[in-house]
């Protein structure tokens, strides 16, 4: 893997691991017993496992229903999930993001007395895929007892997964960490530190949102579990407290840049390296933490904050052992804190500050998830325009890298690569055929350049375009064939109302 | 079995016995070029299909019977002896070859057929042949289906005007000839297999291959031209007042003429094409030609390298009349299967770089997002352009002097040593030149590829040895 997008930050919060003072201060350690020796069993027996069950853990049901990206004005069918979310610090219950996406209808349900109330997405955050759940009824959570996190782990520490069984009673699942590393989190494709978990779980409810916890202590989130290996990915506990600790709308902070490795002996001979270690710059992202601090493709960094990097990008952690050196940029930093890196470049070894910011989204060709939000959409006609994004590809199933068609496949998987400032991708996604539409009917998924020779690079531009027809006729460009079609304003017009009743479409357009 | 096929035999009556002494038995024995070791010759193999005698003593088949041929038999049905055979002229893009026999011999007390015309709809055709289920001519029996226009799967590029009949169409039918009325009305050459389709054989009508015939009178075979461009309708009454024509259903709007091709320059993107050859063109991009309505194309399909092709269209609004001197649209190459050719490629450092074309992809399937791409949108984004080839580090044969290229496989290269790479040939020319470090540049690869010449030299013999590579390069004169 050349290409490794990364994501970095800050460094202050380096300190939380080794500097048990910092703790104190954290709203989530107050609460924390200094540390156990970390090759001192877990304790996970059930006396422990019962009262956290009537204390701290709570059934979820989420309701959710995404929006049909094939015909963005409609809402697929409802699903529901369910799984066990943990009460935390504030009066809040911490689910996966996963669990309440697109939810409709979110109910906190007591494990031993199905008491229930409904409740609120407080916060989600698809980056780290957590969400907060708030009960409408203030009271409801009353005499439970929030779960404090644990601190350090080690691969080969034992945890308990629990599950509630349908009357209520724990089901514990005892596993093991097998490893810990930076990997990609599912709904935004953001490299976060992971436990690998090795637990025989068996399904009990329509979801894996499930705590593992150990010696009374929260462990980490089950996001994925594959029963065949019997194998689960844990968010891990570094992820929750930024989480937690993060201000409501704060996204994790990224660095912006992507490196490759530096094993090649020739390679480091080429380029004058010396130094052990290291990784070479590939690639900055514009306005990102990297880019802004000066950062240059071809740059080695060597260290951070002091934390030798090697060869393959990871450094020493006093709690997790080697791990990728984002970790440190993404998780334990946070946004605006400032890393330094020592760099080498072009035969010298310099400093260079970095301010850790969240990644600029306004520039993002193609979105890579859009829950929650109704998409867009324009009818001119019967021609239905969207805007390019992830989860319209999605709808191909799957396979929908092969499966979609490919120029747009290319466009979100290249779209780093677009000339800066080319906007979102408008695209004629399919044609609902009317008498406006005569001879057009088979066009779809064409990419819109101009639209009444004027560029269009969001579907608000296309709407503007669109109100100054040319001569009385939109004249609609395409990137590929056929590259320009001509409609009737007026006649489009004139039938808006047939054609919403035609297709029964509850509007024209949402922006 | 044989109880069967003589039955039909019989049933065929008189004219079946004439045809059978035109009938040839062609075997093959083929090397298909082994595109992941371009060096070596390929592997051997063997095949049998069907041919028929024309006029002038010479054998018409399909050019898939004899892609990639070594060594070429031919027989007669009822003659035991197998006579050495050679290629004349093969025609890829219309599946077509005409093969001469060494021996004039062959030829005493055979009968040349004769080419008849397109048949109709419903009327019955004989397919003549050797397909498996036995070493003797096999006869099948079916009717005209549609005619239409098909892509020829042997290039998978190009598609002419085919008929569909429902007789039984089998592997070593391939080249046979489909009769009616005591002449050929077709060469039976693809079906689908019994799981997509049922009863459904194609043959190449008389019209592509007597286009055949004639192309290769000169002596040479001169492929297809074509117009280079594209088109869509112009059903649209929006479309149509738009650009000032008449409600008359007639024309069709370009879409883009590609750089390089015969319309370069000559037709532009907006262009309505009104006529060809004086032939009125329907919105639909159809021409009335010999009763049917046959696509625009079949005009150009027609003619030859070096003819020319006259247009009626419509530019802003004012009608003028253009000339296309015809040619090949050479981008396309790259996207149909080759045959008769050798694979290029260079080795360097045990890395094995080699051009991307349609085997290539076939043999490797690389599942590269990028290089997907590239070779897909060749022609259509006009990469050409910049790059008549992609030359990719396609495989790395393992040695030290090489441990970290893995992350490259597949990568196009851009650059070595600050030298543009725009072909093959190329690659071959920037590293005969001395330097200390080979700087490889790969398309959308932040990082570059370096080679020491020092490490690549001490590997040079070591790796040629150890995988059996005969020959460092083969480039394409």
């Amino acid at each position: 893997m050349i290409r490794q997008i990364v994501t970095l930050l800050s460094l202050a919060p380096l300190l939380t691991f080794a500097a048990p003072k910092q703790l104190i201060n954290h709203p989530y350690a107050a609460a924390e017993p200094s540390p156990s020796p970390l090759d001192e069993p877990q304790n996970t027996g059930s006396q422990g496992s019962r009262m956290v069950a009537e204390n701290s853990i709570l059934r979820v049901n989420s309701t959710n229903q995404a929006y049909d990206f094939f015909q963005p004005w409609l809402k697929k069918s409802p699903v529901s999930r369910r799984g066990v979310g943990v009460l935390v610090q504030g009066g809040c219950v911490l689910v996966t993001a996963e669990l309440v996406m697109n939810s409709n209808f979110v109910e906190l349900e007591k494990a031993t007395t199905a008491e229930k109330s409904s409740a609120t997405v407080e916060r989600v955050d698809y980056d780290c895929n957590l969400a907060l759940l708030r009960p409408s009824d203030p009271g409801f959570l009353e005499g439970m007892k929030p779960l404090t996190l644990e601190k350090s782990l080690r691969v080969g520490n034992e945890a308990a997964v629990l599950q509630l069984e349908p009357n209520g009673e724990i089901a514990q699942t005892i596993g093991q960490i097998t490893s810990i590393s930076v990997g990609a989190y599912p709904l935004e494709n953001l490299g976060l530190l992971q436990y690998k978990f090795r637990v025989p779980l068996q399904q009990r409810d329509s979801s894996f949102t499930l705590p593992a916890v150990s010696d009374g202590r929260l462990v980490g989130l089950l996001m994925r579990f594959d029963a065949r290996s019997q194998s689960a990915d844990l968010i891990s506990t570094p992820v929750i407290r930024h989480f937690l600790d993060s201000p409501a709308q704060a996204r994790f902070p990224r660095m912006g840049l992507s490196f490759s490795a530096l094993r090649d002996p020739q390679f480091r001979r080429f380029i004058g390296l010396t130094e052990p270690g290291g990784i070479y710059v590939n690639e900055v992202s514009p306005h990102g933490s990297a880019a802004e601090a000066g950062i240059k493709r071809g740059d080695v960094l060597l260290a951070l904050d002091g934390h030798a990097i090697d060869q393959d990008g990871n450094y020493d952690d006093p709690n997790f052992g080697r791990v990728l050196f984002s970790h440190l940029t993404n998780t334990v930093a946070k946004l605006g804190s400032e890393v330094t890196f020592t760099i080498f470049r072009n035969g010298k070894l310099i400093e260079i500050p970095a301010v850790m910011r969240a990644p600029d989204r306004s520039h993002v060709v193609s979105d890579v998830q859009l829950a929650d939000q109704p998409p867009d959409y324009i009818v001119l006609g019967g021609l239905v325009f969207l805007e390019l994004s992830r989860p319209y590809l999605q709808e191909w199933g799957n396979d929908w890298v092969n499966a979609a068609p490919k120029r747009l496949v290319y466009y979100d998987a290249f779209q780093n690569e677009l000339p800066e400032g080319r906007g979102k991708i408008v695209i004629l996604a399919q044609v609902l055929p009317t008498p406006e539409t005569l001879g057009y009917e088979d066009l779809q998924n064409l990419v819109v350049t101009e639209v009444n020779g004027k560029r269009v690079q969001s579907l608000s531009e296309l709407a503007e375009a669109l109100k100054k027809p040319l001569k009385g006729f939109q004249k609609i460009e395409f990137e590929e064939d056929p590259k320009t079609i001509f409609l009737d304003a007026a006649s489009i017009e004139a039938n808006q109302k047939a054609l919403i009743e035609r297709y029964s479409l509850p509007a024209l357009q949402r922006l | 079995m044989s109880l069967f096929i003589i039955c039909v035999f019989l049933a065929a009556g008189l004219d079946a016995a004439e045809i059978a002494e035109s009938l040839v038995r062609i075997e093959a024995t083929s090397q298909e070029p082994n595109y992941k070791a371009p060096w070596s010759p390929g592997e051997v193999s063997s095949g049998v299909g069907a041919g028929f005698i024309v006029q002038g003593d010479r054998i018409l088949t399909n050019a898939h019977v004899v892609s990639n041929a070594r060594f070429l038999t031919v027989s007669k049905e009822g003659d035991p002896k197998p006579y050495s055979a050679k290629v004349m002229y093969v025609a890829h893009d219309c599946d077509l070859a005409m093969l001469a026999v060494d021996n004039a011999e062959f030829f005493n007390g055979t009968t040349a057929l004769e080419l008849g015309d397109i048949p109709a709809i419903e009327s019955g055709v004989s397919v003549y042949g050797y397909p498996i289920g036995g070493k003797r001519l096999s006869v099948t029996r079916g009717i005209v289906s549609r005619i239409d226009f098909q892509t020829y799967s042997h290039s998978g590029m190009d598609s002419h005007l085919t008929i569909q009949i429902d007789a039984a169409i089998n592997p070593g039918n391939s080249g046979g000839p489909v009769m009616q009325k005591g002449k050929v009305v077709g060469v039976a050459f693809q079906g689908y297999s019994g799981d997509v389709a049922q009863n459904v054989g194609y043959m190449i009508p008389t019209p592509v291959v007597r286009r055949f015939l004639k192309d290769v009178e000169d002596g040479k075979y001169d492929r297809y031209v074509d117009l280079a461009l594209t088109y869509h309708n112009l059903s649209n009454p929006a479309a149509r007042k738009a650009l000032g024509l008449p409600a008359d259903d007639a024309g069709v709007m370009v879409d883009s003429v590609y750089g390089g091709g015969p319309s370069d320059g000559i037709i532009h993107p907006g262009d309505v094409l009104l006529r060809i050859e004086g032939l009125r063109i329907a919105s639909d991009g159809t021409i009335d030609l010999d009763g049917g309505s046959v696509p625009l194309t079949e005009v150009v399909e027609r003619k030859f390298r070096g003819d020319s092709a006259m247009l009626d269209i419509l530019r802003v609004g004012a009608s003028r009349q253009v000339k296309i001197p015809l040619g090949d649209a050479w981008p396309f190459a790259l996207q149909s299967k080759a045959y008769d050719e050798k694979p290029q490629f260079v080795v360097f450092g045990g890395l094995v770089f080699q051009p991307v074309d349609k085997n290539f992809m076939d043999a490797y399937k690389p599942g590269n997002l990028r290089l997907d791409y590239l070779f897909d949108f060749f022609v259509e984004d006009g990469i050409y352009r910049d790059r008549p080839q992609l030359v990719v580090l396609s495989n790395i044969l393992p040695d030290s002097v090489n441990a970290y290229a893995k992350d490259f496989l597949f990568s196009v290269v851009d650059e070595i040593n600050g030298q543009k790479i725009h072909r093959i040939s190329d690659v071959a020319s920037a590293f005969e030149k001395a330097s200390d470090y080979y700087v490889i540049k790969m398309l959308g690869v932040g990082r570059p590829l370096v080679l020491e010449r020092k490490a690549v030299e001490e590997a040079r013999s070591r790796i040629l040895q150890r995988y059996g590579v005969t020959s460092e390069h083969y480039l394409k004169k």
